[in-house]
C-alpha cells in the first residue's frame, strides 16, 4: 500500500491502517530518536507521540499532503525533539495516555546478531581496530572524541572505524 | 536522493558527523537503508553486549575504564612497572581486571605488546596497539570469562616499541595469577 493510500485509509479511521502505519514507520521514528536523543527510553517516547500525533492529524484532515507521509513524520520527529529537549510537558502527558503502547516492532524481520560469533570476530580485529569499535559503539564517541583520548587524527578513526566494521560485517556475513 | 546510502555515509550519521536534511529524508522513504542503519545500530548492541559479558580483551584508553568505573562496574586494577611483577585474581565480585603497564613512552611511534611463553619466546604480538605517550602507562583489559576459566599460573606481557631504529624492549610485566 501507497504512502497516500495508508493516509486516506487511516484519516477514515480504518484501525488496521493504523496498524500498518505505525509497523512501517515505527522503526524509522525510532532510529531518529536514538539518533538524536541517544536514550533508547526516550526514543521509544518519541514513537508513542509522533505516530499517536500523525495519526490525530490524519484522522482530523490537518495534514496537507499525505502522499508525502513518511516526510511529514521526519518533521514531526524533528519538532518533536526539540520539544524533548526542552522538556515539554506534551511529553509526559502524551507518554500518560498511550504509554502502555508495545513498543515499535521492527519493519522486516532484522538479521539476529549472534553475540558468540560477533566475540569471535571482534577478537579477529587488530587492537587498533578493536579499541575504536569500543570507542564508538560502547562510549559513543564520535571520531573527533576518539581521536581525542587515542592521539589520532579524526580522519585516522573514521577510516580505523570503516575497516573494522567491514571486517565485522564480513565476518558476520551481514554483507 | 535516489540511490541507497553507502554504509559509511550511514556509519557517519549515526556518529553525528554528519547533518544532512536530505539524508534523513531518504532514510525515512527508504525502507532498505533504514534496514541497514538498524543493522548498524544491532550491531553495536551486540558489541556493548560482549564487552559487558566480559568476552574481549581490549587495549583501552584511560577516559574509558574511567567511564567503566562511573558506570558502576567493580573492577580490579594492578599498576606495574617496567620489570616489575604482581600477585593478581579476579574475584567473584569484580567486573574487570585492568592491568596498568608503566612504560616510558615519549616519542614512541608504534607499540608492539607481546604475549611471553614460560621460556621467553613470544606467544603472541599484537602489533600497533593504541596508546596515548602522556599517559605513560598502557592499560589492558583481558576478557574477564577467559581470566576466570584459567588455573594458578605466571604469564607475562612485554611492551616493544618500534620505530626506524628497530624494535626495542620497553619493559617486561610478569602476573602471578590465583583463580578468585
Amino acid at each position: 500500500m501507497e504512502d497516500a493510500e495508508l493516509a486516506a485509509a487511516v484519516s477514515r479511521g480504518d484501525g488496521a491502517a493504523e496498524a500498518e502505519l505505525y509497523r512501517r514507520l515505527a522503526p524509522r521514528v525510532r532510529l531518529y530518536g536514538l539518533r538524536h536523543l541517544r536514550d533508547r527510553h526516550a526514543a521509544a517516547d518519541l514513537v508513542q507521540q509522533v505516530l499517536m500525533t500523525t495519526i490525530e492529524r490524519l484522522r482530523a484532515g490537518a495534514v496537507r499532503e499525505p502522499a508525502k507521509l513518511a516526510s511529514y513524520v521526519l518533521g514531526m520527529c524533528r519538532m518533536t525533539v526539540l520539544e524533548m529537549r526542552r522538556g515539554a510537558a506534551r511529553r509526559a502527558q502524551l507518554f500518560e495516555l498511550y504509554g502502555d503502547m508495545e513498543e515499535a516492532a521492527p519493519e522486516s524481520q532484522p538479521r539476529v546478531i549472534e553475540e558468540a560469533r560477533l566475540a569471535d570476530c571482534l577478537a579477529q580485529l587488530a587492537e587498533r581496530e578493536r579499541t575504536v569499535v569500543l570507542l564508538s559503539f560502547y562510549a559513543d564517541k564520535s571520531a573527533d572524541d576518539a581521536g581525542r583520548e587515542l592521539a589520532l587524527a579524526p580522519g585516522n578513526v573514521r577510516v580505523i572505524r570503516h575497516r573494522a566494521l567491514g571486517k565485522l560485517r564480513a565476518c558476520m556475513g551481514l554483507e | 536522493m535516489k540511490r541507497h546510502l553507502d554504509f559509511a555515509v550511514l556509519v557517519d550519521y549515526w556518529f553525528g558527523e554528519r547533518e544532512d536534511d536530505a539524508l534523513e529524508e531518504h532514510l525515512f522513504a527508504c525502507a532498505e537503508c533504514s534496514a541497514r542503519l538498524e543493522e548498524l545500530v544491532r550491531l553495536g548492541a551486540g558489541v556493548r553486549n560482549a564487552f559487558r559479558s566480559g568476552a574481549l580483551n581490549a587495549v583501552l584508553p584511560r577516559d574509558f575504564v574511567e567511564r567503566l568505573k562511573s558506570e558502576g562496574l567493580r573492577l580490579r586494577e594492578y599498576r606495574v612497572p617496567p620489570g616489575g611483577s604482581v600477585n593478581c585474581t579476579l574475584t567473584g565480585a569484580d567486573d574487570f581486571v585492568v592491568s596498568r603497564l608503566q612504560a616510558p613512552l615519549a616519542g614512541v611511534e608504534r607499540l608492539d605488546l607481546v604475549y611471553v611463553g614460560p621460556d621467553g619466546e613470544a606467544q603472541a604480538t599484537f602489533e600497533d596497539i593504541p596508546f596515548d605517550a602522556a599517559a605513560g602507562e598502557v592499560l589492558v583489559l583481558p576478557s574477564a570469562a577467559a581470566v576466570r576459566a584459567m588455573p594458578a599460573h605466571t604469564f607475562r606481557m612485554r611492551l616493544v616499541a618500534v620505530g626506524a631504529q628497530g624494535a626495542k624492549p620497553l619493559g617486561d610485566y610478569t602476573f602471578i595469577h590465583t583463580p578468585g
